[in-house]
């Protein structure tokens, strides 16, 4: 593909990109870091370069090593499995483009990429984190329609274009993760859910059937590092890729929660 | 009710599991913990937030100086609030709102990772801003009430703050019109003083505003990006607005010459609660 070496034409475009990965040979021992050398090819993204390194396991200083795990499945971002910590920044390694990393601002840089396991998650190996604490806080806020049952329930109701455009935006999430990586407010092992599952949980209550487990839903995010333990950094917003309006949603689920507590302190048990 | 959010999981891949999360205190906190954050959220708002407002209004009257008989605009707030009825209660209830809302605030900032340098942003700074202008503002409050109404010495700096002083007797009851020379003594005691005001101060202004536009998301009033935007320029006007106050409360009291403006009686009133004034005021005390 010479064709594509000459989108950089002004400046130097290196044959080689070296990437430090930040490694880890089991979930309880400690990480260390290792450089590789891989080709440069533009609009390589950055699971290419990990194949790179999977078929050829040398370090850059010439060593023989076990080949860097990580997760990945779509490799269309939508799935959410292979997103880490790129140059300091929460995203997903098959949408990010090698180019874009190596000709930043100087054209060519003699920085290295360096690539880490998302730091809020338990690591499992090397790039492979566990995510089952957002899967299990879908379970908590019943992310889900209840429509199971031995009758037919008819035809669902109408929705009209406004929720449904905010619906779209919000079914779009990919439990990837990276509005986690990036709260200030959601750490390692606090019991802060985020921003993902309160996207979720306005999802569900927006939709005219799921809204019958609403209450079920605002009881949990009342609970201890339910949305009241948001902080309003709005940094989830930004690094959101799948783009969801998710101070909008936080505001919602406040007033919900809002409602929903003045309501029960008067009408409740 | 209470349901625990997050369930560390026994099931599914995970090959380890999350550490079990760490909750600040387990019971009465975790019960009502909806309840207290809001609460929290409320009494930054009222009555902290409103008495600061009406505070620095108040102050900024210091600007206008004082008549030939001691009397000013700034004394005359100053009366009429120290009529207030049951007034030691209104303070009394007043500290209690503060202390609590410190106490939550910083039970809740554990723990917290700020990332500002990794994720550079606007909102991200604001965040962070208004957990460092808590600690300042925490530190700024106490000092200051610590010393002016209290009338502790710290390190040597006895500044009470008395509305009316009697030049004869010293009774702190009535008397001559001590809140403006008071006031003034105080803040020209040092140079460092004044920093400390303006950056004790202006955390406080910081932290008021940007409380108030984050408040309104936490309670859900403002939810889409237009609303968080307008009231985002209402609260702004809010902070310059009591920037401004504070900017004429210190040039009212810095242009106050001890020397020369106060009258023969405001002196000797002066001599009775701070009889240490003429030698350490102004300047000549920054050793
Ligand atoms: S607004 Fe800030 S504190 Fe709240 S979920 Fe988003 S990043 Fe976290
Ligand atoms: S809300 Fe966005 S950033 Fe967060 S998990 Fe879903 S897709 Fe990822
Ligand atoms: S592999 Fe699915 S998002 Fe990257």
């Amino acid at each position: 593909m010479n064709a594509s070496q000459s989108t950089t034409s002004s400046t130097k475009t290196p044959s080689t990109v070296r990437i430090k990965v930040k490694r880890q040979d089991r979930p309880d021992t400690d990480p260390y870091w290792q450089p590789f050398d891989v080709p440069f090819v533009a609009n390589a993204n950055i699971i290419s370069c990990l194949q790179q390194i999977a078929s050829k396991p040398v370090t850059a200083d010439g060593r023989r090593v076990a080949p860097v795990a990580w997760d990945c499945n779509c490799l269309e971002e939508v799935c959410g499995a292979c997103t880490m910590v790129i140059n300091g920044v929460a995203r997903q390694s098959c949408s990010t483009l090698l180019h874009e990393l190596v000709s930043d601002g100087t054209g060519t840089t003699d920085e290295p990429i360096v690539l880490e396991p998302m730091s809020k998650f338990p690591v499992l190996r090397d790039l492979f984190v566990d995510r089952s604490r957002m899967f299990n806080n879908l379970k908590a806020i019943k992310g889900w329609v209840p429509i199971d049952g031995t009758t037919s329930l008819g035809s669902g109701p109408k929705e009209d274009q406004a929720s449904q455009d905010m619906r779209y935006a919000l079914s779009r999430c990919m439990t990837c993760g990276c509005c986690l990586e990036a709260c200030p407010q959601f750490t390692f092992d606090n019991d802060f859910v985020g921003a993902q599952v309160i996207g979720q949980a306005l999802y569900f209550n927006m939709h005219e059937t799921g809204a019958e487990l609403k209450d079920d839903r605002l009881e949990a995010m009342e609970a201890p590092g339910g949305i009241a333990d948001c902080g309003n950094a709005q940094n989830c917003v930004k690094v959101c890729p799948k783009e969801l309006p998710l101070t909008e949603a936080i505001a919602s689920v406040g007033r919900q929660t809002t409602v929903h507590a003045i309501k029960s302190f008067f009408t409740g048990k | 009710m209470c349901i625990r959010v997050y369930v560390p999981s026994h099931a599914g891949p995970a090959i380890v599991s999350q550490p079990e999360p760490k909750s600040p205190d387990i019971g009465f906190m975790d019960r009502h913990h909806f309840l207290l954050r809001r609460l929290h959220s409320l009494s930054g708002i009222v009555p902290v937030g409103v008495f600061v407002i009406m505070h620095l209004f108040t102050n900024a009257q210091m600007m206008w100086g004082q008549d030939e008989t001691g009397e000013s605009t700034f004394q005359h707030e100053v009366d009429f609030i120290h009529a207030t009825p049951a007034l030691l209660f209104v303070e009394i209830a007043l500290w209690g709102a503060i202390a609590f809302h410190a106490g939550l605030g910083v039970l809740y900032m554990t723990g917290i990772v700020p990332n500002v340098m990794k994720y550079r942003n606007l909102d991200n700074w604001r965040y962070t801003l208004q957990r460092v202008t808590a600690w300042v503002a925490l530190v700024f409050i106490f000092v200051h009430i610590a010393t002016l109404r209290w009338r502790w010495s710290m390190f040597g700096w006895f500044t009470p703050f008395y509305a009316r002083v009697d030049a004869e007797t010293g009774w702190t009851h009535g008397g001559e019109a001590m809140a403006l020379p008071l006031t003034a003594y105080a803040l020209q005691y040092s140079w460092l003083v004044v920093v400390f005001y303006a950056v004790g101060v202006l955390s406080v202004v910081f932290h008021w505003a940007n409380g108030l536009w984050t408040a309104a998301i936490t309670w859900g009033v403002t939810i889409s990006k237009g609303a968080q935007r307008r009231w985002g320029f209402m609260c702004a006007g809010l902070g310059v607005a009591l920037t401004a106050f504070f900017l004429a409360a210190m040039v009212g009291a810095l242009k106050y010459d001890l020397d020369s403006d106060m009258t023969e009686r405001q002196q000797k009133a002066l001599d009775k609660v701070v009889p240490t004034w003429r030698g350490d005021a102004p300047d000549s005390s920054n050793e």
